[in-house]
């Protein structure tokens, strides 16, 4: 039995035992290489449920739609391992309760899918922890190293030609599981903090505020950089910032569901004599 | 005197999340010469004359000194006569007059808080040179703060209760003092010590300088009107574990270790020490040169006189067999049961007085201490020299008995030592250094003391005199230079050091050597200062508020220093400085609600996303988590609250929040995007 059919039968259990009230996976896409989000809420629905190597994109968005949870019901979803942690951020800042999630992990590896063994984020921690071993490794990028070469000026020139094709769409703030502001700082307009136009200056604050929004809390999972028109490298200023935050914190994000957010925590053995 | 604000105000915090309309502003800007200080870098009467073109300034002017009397009268007129409706006051740093010109728009019939400082003399005039740039730079500033104030909202001041009720934490002479002085003045104290009994280093010691009265004997009745007081409420044995709060308002965690004695029903009769077997125990208030039982009273003047029971070193707690003083006491008060028990306090002001240590000697290696039983540390000849010491008074060296010949002291050992000691000075060695050999003298009849010393400080009321006394009338023998190594030989201890006023190396051959030991902090300090918070220095002892202005505050408002845990002190000097704390409690205890800025952060519910960073970015454990419910009673949903009596304003959780759902009054949103855009 293949994986997929492993997990359509795994999800027809779950649904016809009443465990969750609804599984978020993927279905086919409008293009043989493109998967969509599939809410599965009857057994007989489980029959569109893809997995293949196609099914990158993070689902755990969807889980804090508003109302979802709000009936204490559980709700399956499938995984990979930057959705697990992305749940834990979630769990961390108080946007669900990790007990109604149950997670259908998956891991991607070239094109083979390989079955995670666990059932709630937290049957995940050293997978993980492994996770965190690895990260200064996985966080390297030769795009990033090259970037560092240059000096500041000719790196603001890369970002300003980058970030010149910005069409303050927001389809990266809209796909990021992360994004949960009910109002965003954009579109606060008492006052106009960020600048909506597309120019330099407004295209700047705009990305800039999101990658340090996201910094310590991004998981890398892609899901700004599948999204955007116009091709920004957005990953790449947040996989710098998680490097930043490794290094200078040692915090990765995601690694519980009661990690405490690392620009708003504080140790009292900070090396720092000001904080008290 | 509190200020009576004649405006009628709007309920705090309301309208800060909505647009402020500035249209209608009538804003005065007051431009300052502060003599020559400001007016001889910045051209006043030009930028009075560019802020008059500013879109909403009704009046600007500039005087030569606009906090003298006639320049506060001109700002009330000129509100008065052109109904400002803001205030900008181009002069010196905010620190310096803010409130001063706050009080004038009140007066004036103005919100204080429509009333801001633009800093054109430190920021300014000060720091430049060219008077056309510092004009200009002048006038961005002044415009930037004129944008600020138009949308600026009418706040009002926060009043918060005062807990009048006071904690001394440390029950040595600084601690007794500041509690004392308190307490007479009507007001309760909690006073905490963490040793079984009151008195610190003071009841240790022999007698003092340079009046050469007995310690104990001036000690030991202020020891008892400390416990005796009607507003003192005395905890020994206990120790400050956590603090929470802010002036006027501690909540205070204290752990009262498990004395195993009851000191409710225990008279203190003494029965239990006497027949305790475990007698060779290492006492600690003799600094080891003394023996005790296992249960013990630290020494015989003890506060309260109530014994507690030495857990690591009691016979029945190492072997589970004895439990003689349990059989001894007829009140039945020894529990071997008993347990650490924590109270919790509420208090509205906290004096610091936790005291020093003396630094361990075996550093110096070359010295000897700790290898040569008759070298010992100057706290050690204190006990030898009191009368309620382990000799009784007699001066009795530590191996033999024998009374010593010659006695050489060693100053600074530890001070001003930079490579193996600390580099301070630690104040009170050469004084006591005297002392002892004043005191060696009188009871030792032809005892030779030589002291080894670097300088003699002997700065304060009859110390001199007392210095030169102990050479004239004493003859104690100065050697000015340094010991660099003590050994033992046939029976005695050679010291060998130099004198440099004659230029020679000397050799003494003595019977007793005593280090004048350097004062360090408490060795827990900087932990201790984490856990009250307060700053501490390099060394650990703490921080005042600042060194000459505001010694016995410390940087936390509401929390004050006393004694030698902010510096190395003598007795005058400790005694001193806790007066002071106590003068200063005693002011905030006056009133009975503490006026304070509205300077406080409010959340946006609509927006708050509930993500709860701010509540741990908070160093003041100002936010909670508040439910939203619905008519049913059902949580909608959660959102951060601040609760404004706990807020000090430092908007953390303003720069935090990722939805800007937080904002600071005083300095929101807006006032500081239209600062930024007024430059």
């Amino acid at each position: 039995m293949t994986i997929q059919e492993q997990y359509k039968t795994r999800v027809r259990e779950l649904l016809s035992s009443g465990t969750v009230k609804m599984v978020i996976g993927y279905k086919a896409g409008t293009t043989a290489d493109r998967r969509r989000p599939l809410f599965i809420r009857t057994p007989e629905e489980a029959d569109q449920l893809l997995l293949d190597s196609a099914c990158i994109a993070n689902l755990s968005g969807y889980l804090i739609a508003e109302g979802l949870l709000s009936d204490e019901k559980r709700v399956g979803i499938f995984l990979k391992p930057d959705g697990i942690r992305t749940i834990n951020i979630l769990a961390a800042e108080a946007q669900l309760n990790i007990e109604q999630i149950i997670v259908l992990g998956f891991d991607i590896t070239g094109q083979e899918v390989t079955a995670l063994q666990g059932e709630t984020a937290g049957d995940f921690s050293a997978l993980i922890e492994s996770i965190k071993e690895g990260a200064p490794e996985a966080l390297k990028n030769p795009l990033i190293d090259q970037l560092e070469q240059l000096n500041p000026k000719e790196r603001f020139a890369y970002w300003q030609a980058e970030f010149s094709r910005c069409i303050k769409c927001y389809a990266c703030r809209q796909a990021c599981p992360m994004c949960y502001c009910r109002r965003c700082i954009v579109d606060c307009n008492q006052p106009q903090w960020v600048n909506t136009s597309s120019h330099t200056l407004g295209n700047f604050e705009w990305n800039i505020v999101r990658a340090f929004h996201l910094s310590g809390r991004c998981v890398g999972c892609g899901n700004c950089d599948r999204a955007c028109p116009v091709n920004i490298p957005l990953r790449l200023i947040n996989a710098r910032m998680a490097q930043e935050v490794l290094g200078s914190f040692d915090h990765l994000a995601g690694m519980s569901d009661t990690q405490e957010p690392v620009l708003a925590s504080f140790k009292k053995d900070d090396s720092e004599t000001f904080i008290l | 005197m509190r200020t009576e604000y004649p405006v009628p105000l709007a309920p705090f915090g309301q309208q800060l999340h909505t647009y402020k309309d500035c249209t209608m502003a009538k804003i005065g800007v007051f431009i300052c010469h502060c003599g020559e200080n400001i007016g001889a870098k910045v051209d006043c009467t030009k930028l009075a004359a560019a802020m008059g073109e500013h879109p909403g300034v009704a009046v600007a002017v500039d005087y030569k000194y606009f906090c003298s009397d006639p320049g506060q009268e001109s700002v009330k007129k000129a509100i008065r006569e052109n109904n400002l409706t803001g205030v900008v006051i181009a002069a010196c740093s905010p620190r310096m007059h803010e409130a001063t010109f706050r009080k004038a728009c009140a007066e004036a019939g103005l919100n204080p808080y429509m009333c801001e400082i633009a800093n054109i003399r430190e920021q300014c005039s000060w720091v430049h040179t060219d008077p056309e740039m510092a004009t200009e730079k002048a006038a961005d500033i002044t415009r930037s703060m004129v944008e600020k104030v138009k949308r600026n909202n009418k706040l009002k001041s926060i009043e918060v209760p005062v807990t009048r009720r006071a904690l001394v934490i440390g029950g040595g002479i600084a601690g007794i003092q500041a509690a004392l002085d308190i307490a007479n003045a009507g007001q309760e104290v909690v006073l905490v010590e963490r040793e079984p009994t009151l008195g610190g280093h003071m009841a240790q010691l022999s007698e003092t300088f340079p009046t050469l009265d007995c310690s104990q004997c001036i000690m030991t009745p202020r020891m008892v009107e400390a416990a005796q007081h009607p507003k003192i409420r005395l905890l020994t044995y206990a120790e400050v574990v956590g603090v929470d709060g802010y002036i006027g308002n501690f909540h205070v965690k204290v752990k009262m270790k498990a004395r195993y004695v009851d000191t409710e029903s225990c008279t203190g009769c003494g029965d239990c020490i006497t027949k305790c077997p475990n007698k060779k125990n290492s006492s600690e208030f003799d600094c080891g040169l003394g023996k005790r039982t296992a249960i013990y009273t630290p020494f015989a003047q003890s506060v309260p006189n109530k014994p507690i029971i030495d857990k690591a070193n009691c016979t029945y707690f190492k072997n589970g067999k004895c439990k003689v003083c349990q059989k001894v006491c007829e009140l039945n008060s020894i529990n071997f049961e008993m347990q650490d028990e924590f109270i919790d306090l509420e208090v509205g002001a906290i004096v610091v007085a936790t005291g020093f240590q003396v630094q361990d000697n075996s550093v110096y290696g070359e010295y000897g201490y700790g290898k040569y039983k008759d070298v010992i540390n100057g706290l050690q000849f204190e006990r030898l020299a009191s009368a309620s010491g382990p000799t009784f008074g007699k001066i009795l060296r530590p191996s033999d008995g024998k009374e010593p010949e010659t006695v050489v002291f060693i100053q600074c050992a530890g001070s001003r030592d930079p490579s193996k000691g600390v580099r301070y000075c630690s104040k009170i060695c050469c004084m006591y250094t005297a002392k002892h050999a004043m005191l060696y003298a009188h009871k030792v009849h032809g005892g030779k003391s030589n002291i080894f010393y670097m300088d003699i400080r002997a700065a304060g009321k009859g110390y001199d005199e007392f210095t030169r006394r102990a050479i004239e009338d004493d003859e104690a023998s100065y050697l000015r230079g340094r010991v660099s190594k003590v050994w033992e030989e046939n029976g005695k201890l050679m010291v060998r050091g130099v004198d440099t006023l004659l230029g020679k190396p000397v050799v003494i051959a003595a019977d007793m050597v005593v280090l004048a030991t350097a004062m360090v902090p408490q060795p827990d300090a900087k932990d201790f200062a984490k856990v009250v918070g307060i700053g501490y220095d390099e060394y650990g002892f703490f921080n005042e508020a600042h060194l000459k202005l505001r010694p016995v505050e410390s940087s936390t408002a509401g929390i004050f220093l006393a004694g030698a845990c902010q510096s190395p002190k003598d007795i005058p000097d400790s005694v001193a400085q806790a007066s002071a704390s106590a003068s200063k409690v005693l002011a905030l205890f006056s009133k009975e609600k503490l006026e304070r800025e509205p300077v406080v952060a409010t959340n946006n519910e609509t927006t708050c996303a509930g993500c709860w960073g701010c509540v741990l970015a908070c160093p003041y454990n100002a936010i909670e988590k508040k439910d939203i419910l619905d008519r049913s009673g059902k949580v909608i949903k959660r959102v951060a609250s601040v609760n404004p009596g706990l807020c000090q304003g430092c908007g953390t959780c303003v720069s935090f929040c990722r939805s800007n759902s937080l904002d600071l009054a005083g300095f929101t949103e807006q006032q500081i995007f239209a600062e930024v855009m007024g430059l």
